[in-house]
């Protein structure tokens, strides 16, 4: 072969500069200048002003009753989404494929709608509002409301996370496990559940993120009340649409940092030097 | 005992997947489950630990009933194919988890893994997870940690499956160290002959749900009792015969039967031939068994193959009157083939061979199977059914019928007849396969029994119209159950119809010496003209040779003659006065001609008409 070839070069072995700067002069204005904004604008009246527009009772109250929510939403998914993915992972049952869809779907439904018929359901003149109002028990407007709508919308994460890795679990480490002498609770306790620690701890972080930024079903289940049933984001759009503009950007500001510190988490925990991939 | 399997069957659906297995494993045995894929070796495996639960049955792990018990109360130790390792925990954690579990302290624990560890050869490697272990040594981890809490009995589903064949040979030796060391009483399932002769001090041989045979590896090998055993276990050509006197014959040649082996005149044998007891040579060998070699014929050599230390051969013999193959499977082939090995070096002899036989064993003869099918589907099964099942050895096949067209779903229909099946209590029926058909009773019980040959029809709750129509079908003995006896004590032999034959003396004899029944030979001295005169002397000896042949099968007989119009009268008038629970009837081939025709299916009607007492209608000999 004396013939001279220009070397074909593999994907990825050529030179970066001109795909990279590519994709960056999309990204810029579509994804980062936006991100970058919401601190340029928070901190434009200087530190002084941003503290004090957060140490502000409504926004306190706003950024605190998210994270409540968020925490007990992530709880209470955490168990019922881990429960839901054994159940369907682990047993056959009639009706099972419909309800596998069902439970996914939150996902795909607009969260406004998802409020709308909440509301229809459990608002004052609800189906089970109207049954339940007399016990004193009316969500809507509340924040039991607020809760509800949460756990509604969230609830597929959790269930993505974990149902893959309980798939994959073959049923034969349970077994293995009952001929060791491994009652029912111990083999959940010791065997399945440190098996699904990484997927537990990525839909926990995940359903708690989503519950963080909610707004569509939020808004509408809520009533948006100040000092009552206002969460961060609805603090965030009140504020903009009052004109108070610093107040909005200062709560904003702190979101962001909060879901900039999940996802970090997220990544460190699910890349190559996580546990997740142990064992594979 | 360390293992006692009694009658355990288990179904997936309508899929008998364990069919009757009982067994008994003796203390610190290593007992190998051999079988194909699909054999229901691992069901077994999986109902001793409990895994899964038997539909009947019982299972006894050192003399305690655990059949109800969790795989948590039953102290076994259970190796998977996959091995199952916890990913999460170290190799050190995995071993001691069973010890956890039971609250053992720290200090004992540790020393018990290390000695573990140290028995299966991975001291040091405690802090490893499985991720870092060749699949060796995942195996081995999965055994220290089944054996970590001392369990009674060890059971293994294919250890070495996922493994390549070098490693296998040598943990193969290892797991037999271990065994015998510990003297654990062992459970070995595999679909590998290899496998099983090296480890097995016992080999259970399965397919299709059923423990055909059970022994030590050279035994079954040397003398499997079934063909499934013959073909399963190694090469060999399996050829099938006739019985003549207490010899079997292939063509000219006449082997000895042995007395062990059950046979009847006439029936068909069939002699299994190692390759390595098979010989070639070129020239016809002496007449007689010089040497003890029998000569088989000659014949040419179609494949060889070169194993290293041996040369596989086959060879095709011209076909051999009224000789059969039943291995290897004879496909699109007239002849003969005779599978043979011999040592390499050994030149290879012309194209043109003398097979002569050096050994051979004969087989078990089959167990009967009886077709069976309770009118109208799904109907209850006479209680003597499961008696009867037992009393023969017989497979029992259950047919239902549906007449009304698509009532049921065969699914719901096949479920209906093992509920009904399984409602017997004694278990003689569970695990039996089902058959449904659509149509007339009649002639799908005829079409069913034309496709798969059985050796008896047995027919419950059948209408005379049902029984004529199948004694117009069948060439096969019809046994018509009726009353609800438990046992069938007594036994009337009819021989008045036409000749009295041989073939309905042979078979009730037969069926009176498994149920353990007393037979009554019957003639009917027909009277003309209401003229009584005494029998020919014919009859009588006829008689005389009949309570021979009885007691040359053990069976308490004696004859009677009477005297009546017609045959049919004196068989009703014997069977009203001697409380028979069974009436044996020869019947001559179906309707031929316009004369004789129909005369038979006649007397068995009316007979049947005139009765309440089960029948047996018995072909004629050809």
């Amino acid at each position: 072969m004396t013939q001279k070839t220009k070397p074909r070069k593999a994907p990825g072995e050529g030179s970066a500069v001109l795909p990279v700067s590519l994709l960056l002069a999309v990204l810029v204005p579509l994804l980062l200048m936006p991100l970058a904004a919401v601190f340029v604008f928070a901190f434009r009246g200087g530190f002084k002003d941003f503290l004090s527009a957060l140490t502000a009772e409504d926004a306190q109250f706003a950024l605190r009753f998210s994270l409540l929510i968020a925490f007990l939403t992530a709880a209470v998914n955490a168990v019922l989404g881990t429960f839901a993915a054994y159940v369907l992972a682990k047993y056959r049952f009639p009706g099972k494929k419909p309800l596998t869809i069902a439970v996914n779907l939150p996902v795909a439904i607009p969260t406004v709608v998802v409020g709308t018929s909440l509301l229809l359901l459990w608002g004052p003149i609800g189906l089970l509002g109207k049954a339940l109002a007399p016990l004193g028990f009316s969500p809507m407007f509340a924040p039991a409301g607020v809760l509800l709508a949460h756990l509604f919308v969230t609830f597929p994460y959790m269930l993505g996370a974990v149902k893959p890795l309980l798939d994959e679990l073959e049923v034969t480490y349970e077994e293995a496990a009952y001929t060791l002498g491994a009652g029912k609770w111990q083999t959940f306790r010791y065997v399945i559940l440190p098996a699904l620690r990484g997927g537990l701890f990525s839909g926990t972080l995940l359903t708690f993120a989503h519950s963080l930024g909610e707004f569509g079903a939020t808004v509408m289940v809520s009533g948006n009340l100040r000092l009552r049933t206002q969460t961060a984001p609805l603090f965030i759009f009140a504020q903009f649409e009052a004109g108070n503009v610093e107040k909005a950007n200062a709560v904003a500001a702190v979101l962001a940092a909060l879901s900039f510190a999940i996802f970090f988490f997220l990544l460190r925990w699910s890349g190559p030097a996580g546990g997740r991939t142990q064992g594979h | 005992m360390s293992i006692v399997l009694d009658r355990l069957s288990k179904r997936f659906g309508s899929q008998t997947v364990v069919s009757r297995v009982s067994l008994e494993i003796e203390d610190g045995e290593l007992f190998v489950l051999l079988g194909a894929s699909g054999s229901g070796k691992s069901t077994v495996l999986r109902l001793i630990a409990g895994l899964s639960v038997p539909d009947s049955g019982t299972i006894q792990l050192r003399g305690r009933d655990v059949t109800d018990l969790a795989p948590q109360e039953r102290e076994i130790g259970f190796v998977f194919q996959n091995y199952s390792i916890f990913r999460h925990m170290s190799v050190a954690e995995n071993i001691e988890f069973p010890l956890k579990i039971r609250r053992v302290p720290a200090a004992e624990r540790t020393r018990r893994r290390e000695e573990l560890l140290d028995l299966v050869g991975l001291g040091g490697l405690g802090g490893r997870y499985a991720h870092q272990l060749s699949g060796g040594q995942q195996q081995r981890v999965a055994l220290a940690r089944s054996l970590a809490h001392k369990p009674s009995v060890l059971l293994l589903d294919e250890p070495f499956g996922a493994l390549d064949v070098k490693i296998r040979g040598q943990l193969r030796r290892n797991l037999r160290e271990i065994q015998q060391k510990l003297k654990v009483t062992a459970i070995l399932v595999t679909h590998d002959q290899e496998e099983g002769f090296e480890l097995a001090d016992r080999v259970g041989l399965m397919d299709r749900g059923a423990l055909l045979e059970v022994g030590h590896p050279e035994t079954l090998y040397a003398k499997p009792r079934t063909l499934f055993g013959a073909t399963f276990l190694g090469a060999g050509t399996v050829l099938v015969g006739r019985a003549r006197g207490n010899e079997a014959r292939l063509g000219d040649l006449a082997l000895p039967i042995p007395p062990e082996v059950e046979h009847e005149e006439g029936s068909r044998v069939r002699v299994l031939f190692r390759p390595e007891q098979v010989e070639l040579g070129t020239a016809q060998p002496a007449e007689g068994a010089e040497a003890g070699r029998h000569p088989l014929g000659k014949g040419e050599i179609v494949e060889q193959s070169f194993l290293g230390a041996l040369r596989r051969l086959r060879v095709r013999l011209p076909p051999i009157p009224g000789t059969r193959q039943a291995a290897p499977a004879p496909y699109g082939e007239e002849g003969l083939l005779v599978d043979v090995v011999q040592p390499a070096e050994e030149p290879l002899p012309g194209p043109e061979v003398w097979v002569s036989l050096r050994g051979w064993h004969i087989l078990a003869p089959p167990r009967p199977r009886l077709l069976i099918c309770a009118l109208p589907a799904p109907a209850a099964y006479p209680p003597v059914l499961p008696h009867l099942v037992e009393a023969v050895d017989a497979v029992p096949i259950l047919l239902a019928v549906d007449e009304d067209g698509d009532e049921k779903g065969t699914e719901e229909l096949r479920t209906a007849v093992l509920e009904r099946a399984a409602a017997g209590g004694s278990g003689a029926l569970d695990g039996a396969e089902v058959l449904v058909r659509r149509g007339d009773p009649a002639a799908e019980i005829g079409s069913e029994q034309a496709q798969s040959l059985y050796d008896f029809v047995v027919l419950s709750g059948a209408t005379g119209p049902v029984v004529g129509g199948l004694l117009d079908r069948l060439s096969t003995a019809l046994l018509v159950l009726r009353g609800d006896k438990p046992t069938l004590q007594r036994i009337l032999i009819c021989t008045a119809v036409g000749e009295p034959g041989k073939a309905d003396v042979r078979v009730g004899g037969w069926l009176a010496r498994r149920l353990g029944a007393e037979v009554t030979l019957l003639h009917v001295n027909v009277r003309i003209g209401g003229l009584g005169g005494p029998p020919e002397p014919w009859v009588q000896s006829h008689l005389d040779r009949g309570v021979a042949t009885l007691r040359a099968l053990e069976v308490k007989s004696r004859s009677t003659i009477r005297r009546a119009r017609t045959p049919a009268e004196g068989i009703l008038a014997e069977a009203a006065e001697g409380q028979y629970d069974l009436i044996v009837m020869g019947r001559h081939a179906p309707r031929r001609g316009p004369l004789f025709g129909a005369k038979s299916a006649d007397i068995t009607l009316r007979i049947l008409a005139g009765t309440k007492t089960s029948m047996l209608i018995v072909p004629a000999d050809e």
